[in-house]
């Protein structure tokens, strides 16, 4: 028997009505949960409208400079910025490719409609009136930023100093640079928009914060802090003989010592020599899980909380570490890890606070037209994620790594002021290792905390220590 | 003047929300009440009516099977026709029944022999009481209130 | 002869639409730089002056049924309105022109042709007819291309998307050969395992309408089309037979055809890579901008919307004709767009109605399947606005600009309220 005509239109208008059902779900999710990510996303026109109409607020670093502002012209405002070497901190703002940096992070505030003021948020939207715009405030020291420029001097890399005590950044350098203005000017933005997005070494992108990289040596300081809360005692003398593995298991695959070593190794000796092989061996007595859990409390793995977005970076391909050479490999910083400049510069500060990392900003300031406060950008740190006992320890030891006998790190030594780092030489598949530096100084009670990285630099981490040096000085105003 | 201007225009834009649903639920009144008149003829159309075979031919029909008639009921020689006759002085696509206003008639698709309603050939549609005998060459079928 | 109806309630309603428009029309004017001028009230009162003369012109005629359909089509139509004035104010004055076509063609399908069942008799030339319009882009001279897409017929400035008229010709051919043969081909009594297999003449037509489909995706490059055609098709088939089986192998040979097509023809991949990733760094600024924009636009709808004129919808390109569901979703918000997905579903649920009571299988596809497209149109645009799947250039009924559109749409209530009216006549109700 067939089924009635009628049977099937009842059927058939049961389907229609679940798939507007549906349709309604998906509409109800773009409108109402979307909107905020939605909403200031940099490259929303909605942000970026006004940069024709109205003058944007000012960028000014912590000097008073300015940075970027609007000025006008016959096709009405136009962004100008006045420190290249900042472009990336900045970023653009098109009117055809959105906004990036602080253009993009403090959109809001820049067109006179600041998140901490619900009312101009409301007169913006539904009248249409803004406020007067307001300027951002940076923590850069045009001081140490110079010193940071000077000290790249143009190489591939990046440089980032950050005050360990409230997390605010006092420079940041990536290269190579950009031209902001360039992009932000509606003569120029399409060619210079294809030419920046066709260069292989990728200027866009913000090395500090997006640029990942496997740390090498300098994550011995996670391994070192994650052996000592595991009890690991540092005074033991662990044999260390040049090439290593753990078992024949391994088959082909041995752990090298950079300097051939054979001989007993103090976690002290250790960081001044930098002795993969020591780290390897704690790093298996400890065990992944252990290793990956100090790397996880560091940061690594998870978003920068940063004002201008970080990248994640990642522990390995998997996000646990499984297999027992993996485990040797990560401990001195090459396996399949991967961190961004800014990561290790919190790793440096956390060590250098007594264990306590702060939160990273690039802004310290949103202002009123009038020049008055509206907030203060003072952002609590992100936690303890390190005993303070431990955090002593891993500082001597550091400072060791520096000005102890024969230490690898010692061109970032300053006169007058004890200075803890580790250098690092981290193996990559694009040619010659990358150079890496961390450290803070003060070393007993740090005001700056550096992370340098030279992209393929012949000579590793010696090319990067006496850039963290200077850097460091500039800060300390010596 | 300004935020005058402004309230106005915030005024005008609630109100063609507000419109909007109120067109929304004046529909969703006017469709329920069809519905409810609808549903009424359902019952009505639902005991539309029956054709019972009087006399036949042969054994298709037999006498005394019952026809149940749909809003519109084609009769004809065609296996395809709604009420089937297999009688020679029928046409393919004979006559068709028809419920019009909710009254039966009946009309004649320009058949070879004709349709005869209570003995009388139908030259137009002619309107059909319950009880009264329809003619189709040897077979005669009469309409009955009610479904089949 | 003909008697005169009255037509309260839709009289009624046709008030709140003219309501509707004049407020919305109001609004968008106000909202504008230039500020408020009494004479944009033009538009919107000429188009409340046809509205009312159609109603006139319907209790004229007698014409019993229905009296839902020609509001919900007039406020759809006036929102439409409202939406070019807002978008793209330029074609204000071709939209209301096309409105005044639709109006006319709406009219001339109330009496032409005198008896429905003629539109059954020639189903044959209906589907020629279908095929050769189908195919017509194709040719030379008066074919089109626009945006990639082969669906357009031009002759000077004037262009035609003969699309639209086909697929109303396919809904009455598909009604009249289904409610021949449907009993054959749902009756079958060899089943391969579950599968229903039909006598293979019957089988023919059914693979020929795949196979043109397909023609249609490879040589239109246009994957709306192929995707209503297919619906519909699909839909009919269901209506007529009830086999859910059929409307599987439909589904399936689909999705055969779209991994076909994603592999072998750009434009189908880079449309569902655009739905896939819109947001990636090659594709958001370059092929996936519309959408892109299209999404910022409704985000920033909220729930109740940004106030008409008070959007940024203007950023979206082509936003007239391709998003003026995002665009209507940002200024009116949340509660706005279920208020007018609302007024559809209400326009498809009457129309299922309507073809639930009517006297005979013919009108009864017929009406269903009218109503079909209405709905299917609706849920594949506004789906594809609001990336549930991928992007097709399906114009929202009604609503969107385009005079093709408008004037097929018109045509097609204008057939629902003729079934409407034929089952009034058969079952004595007003």
């Amino acid at each position: 028997m067939t089924r009635s005509i009628a049977a099937n239109i009842r059927g058939l208008t049961l389907a229609i009505a679940m798939t507007f059902l549906v349709t309604s779900v998906g509409v109800g999710y773009w409108t109402l949960v979307a909107g905020d990510e939605l909403g200031s996303d940099p490259f929303n026109p909605r942000l970026v409208a006004a940069i024709r109409d109205r003058p944007r607020g000012f960028i000014k670093d912590s000097a008073g400079n300015t940075l970027a502002e609007s000025v006008q012209t016959p096709d009405g405002y136009k962004r100008v910025y006045r420190d290249k070497t900042l472009a990336h901190v900045t970023g653009y703002a098109s009117f055809q490719f959105g906004a990036s940096g602080i253009e993009a992070a403090y959109a809001e505030s820049l067109v006179g409609q600041d998140p901490g003021d619900p009312l101009s948020q409301w007169r913006a939207r539904y009248l249409r009136e803004r406020a007067p715009p307001g300027s951002i405030v940076l923590g850069i020291d045009p001081k140490v930023q110079k010193a940071a420029v000077d000290a790249l001097g143009g190489r591939r890399g990046a440089i980032v100093a950050i005050d360990p005590r409230n997390g605010a950044i006092l420079a940041s350098v990536s290269w190579p640079q950009y031209d902001a203005s360039l992009i932000s000017d509606p003569a120029t933005e399409d060619a210079t928009w294809k030419q920046v997005n066709a260069d292989p070494d990728k200027p866009l992108i913000n090395r500090v914060t997006q640029g990942l990289y496997p740390p090498g040596s300098t994550f011995k300081i996670v391994t070192g802090a994650a052996a000592l809360e595991s009890g690991v005692d540092p005074n033991a003398k662990v044999r260390v003989d040049d090439p290593w593995q753990a078992d024949k298991s391994w088959g082909s695959y041995f752990v090298r010592s950079s300097s051939r070593a054979h001989g007993d190794y103090t976690m002290a000796d250790g960081y001044r020599l930098s002795e993969n092989i020591y780290f390897a061996k704690i790093g298996l007595q400890i065990g992944g899980p252990k290793l990956a859990e100090y790397a996880q409390r560091f940061g690594i793995g998870s978003s920068t909380r940063c004002d201008i977005t970080g990248a994640k970076g990642q522990l390995s391909r998997t996000g646990v570490l499984d297999r027992p050479t993996l485990v040797a490999d990560t401990s001195y910083g090459q396996g399949e890890l991967l961190v961004s400049p800014l990561q290790m510069a919190l790793v440096a500060a956390a060590v250098g606070m007594g264990g306590v990392m702060p939160t990273p900003h690039y802004a310290t300031e949103v202002r009123d037209a009038e020049g008055h406060a509206i907030r203060v950008i003072a952002p609590g740190p992100i936690g303890q994620v390190i005993r303070p006992e431990t955090a002593r320890t891993l500082t001597t030891m550091l400072v060791g790594a520096v000005e102890g006998p024969g230490a690898f790190a010692f061109a970032a030594k300053i006169a007058g002021v004890h200075v803890a780092g580790k250098t690092g030489s981290a193996e990559n598949p694009s040619g010659a290792p990358h150079g890496w530096f961390v450290g803070f100084a003060p070393a007993e009670s740090p005001t700056v905390a550096v992370a340098i990285l030279l992209e393929n630099s012949p000579r590793g981490g010696e090319d990067a220590a006496p850039l963290g040096g200077r850097v460091m000085q500039a800060a300390l105003g010596k | 003047m300004e935020i005058t201007f402004a309230v106005l225009l915030w005024a005008v834009r609630i109100g063609f929300l507000v419109l909007l649903y109120l067109f929304l639920l004046r529909a969703f009144g006017v469709l329920h009440r069809a519905l409810a008149a609808e549903r009424v003829s359902d019952n009505a159309v639902r005991a539309l009516g029956t054709l019972i075979v009087e006399r036949s031919a042969g054994h298709s029909p037999r006498v005394g099977e019952r026809f149940s008639l749909r809003a519109s009921t084609s009769i004809g020689r065609d296996a395809g026709n709604d009420v089937p006759l297999t009688d020679e002085a029928a046409s393919a696509r004979h006559a068709v029944l028809e419920l019009r206003d909710g009254e039966w008639w009946i009309e004649d698709l320009g058949s070879t022999n004709g349709t005869l309603v209570n003995g009388t050939r139908i030259e137009h549609a002619e309107r059909l009481r319950f009880g009264d005998e329809l003619a189709i060459g040897r077979i005669a079928l009469r309409l009955e209130k009610g479904a089949g | 002869m003909i008697a005169v109806t009255r037509r309260r309630p839709e009289l009624g309603l046709l008030f709140w639409v003219a309501a509707l428009g004049i407020t919305g029309s109001v609004a968008v004017a106000a909202a504008e730089v230039a500020g408020f001028r009494p004479q944009q009230l033009v538009v919107p009162a000429t188009f409340v002056v046809i509205a009312f003369a159609l109603h006139v012109f319907l209790a004229a005629r007698g014409v019993r049924g229905d009296q839902l359909l020609l509001p919900i089509a007039a406020a759809l139509t006036a929102l439409g309105l409202v939406l070019v004035q807002r978008l793209a104010s330029n074609l204000l004055v071709q939209q209301l022109s096309w409105t005044l076509i639709a109006a006319g063609a709406f009219a001339a399908t109330i009496l032409i042709p005198k008896d429905l069942t003629a539109l059954s008799r020639f189903k044959w030339t209906w589907a020629l007819l279908g095929v050769l319009l189908l195919i017509s882009p194709l040719l030379p001279v008066i074919g089109r291309e626009v945006n990639g897409a082969r669906i357009w017929l031009g002759v000077g400035t004037v262009t035609f998307e003969p699309w639209e008229a086909v697929k109303i010709l396919l809904v009455i051919f598909f009604a009249a050969y289904l409610e021949e043969f449907r009993e054959v081909l749902a009756q079958t009594q060899r089943r391969f395992g579950p599968i229903p297999v039909p006598p293979v003449p019957y089988l023919v037509p059914i693979v020929a309408m795949w196979a043109i489909a397909m023609v249609v995706m490879v040589f239109e490059r246009d994957l709306g089309a192929t995707l209503l055609f297919l619906g519909i098709f699909l839909a009919m088939l269901y209506l007529a037979t009830g086999e859910v089986f059929y409307t599987l192998i439909g589904l399936l040979l689909l999705l055969v055809g779209g991994f076909v097509a994603y592999h072998v023809f750009g434009h189908v991949a880079a449309r569902v890579d655009i739905w896939l990733h819109p947001f990636a760094d090659d594709v958001r600024f370059d092929t996936g901008y519309q959408l892109v924009q299209g999404l910022f636009a409704l985000a920033n709808g909220g729930l109740f919307g940004a106030g008409l004129g008070n959007g940024m919808p203007d950023r979206i390109p082509v936003v007239w004709s391709d998003f003026v569901f995002d665009a209507f979703a940002e200024e009116v918000g949340f509660a706005g767009a279920i208020a007018l997905l609302s007024l559809y579903l209400l326009f498809v649920y009457r129309g299922m109605l309507i073809a639930l009571r009517a006297p005979t299988p013919f009108l009864q596809l017929l009406a269903a399947g009218l109503s079909f497209i209405v709905a299917l149109q609706t849920l594949v645009i506004v789906g594809g606005n609001s990336r549930l799947i991928p992007l097709t250039g399906i114009t929202l009924p009604f609503v969107a600009y385009g005079g093709s559109s408008l004037v097929t749409n018109w045509m097609l209530v204008a057939l629902l309220i003729r079934v409407s009216d034929m089952t009034a006549r058969v079952r004595g109700t007003p």
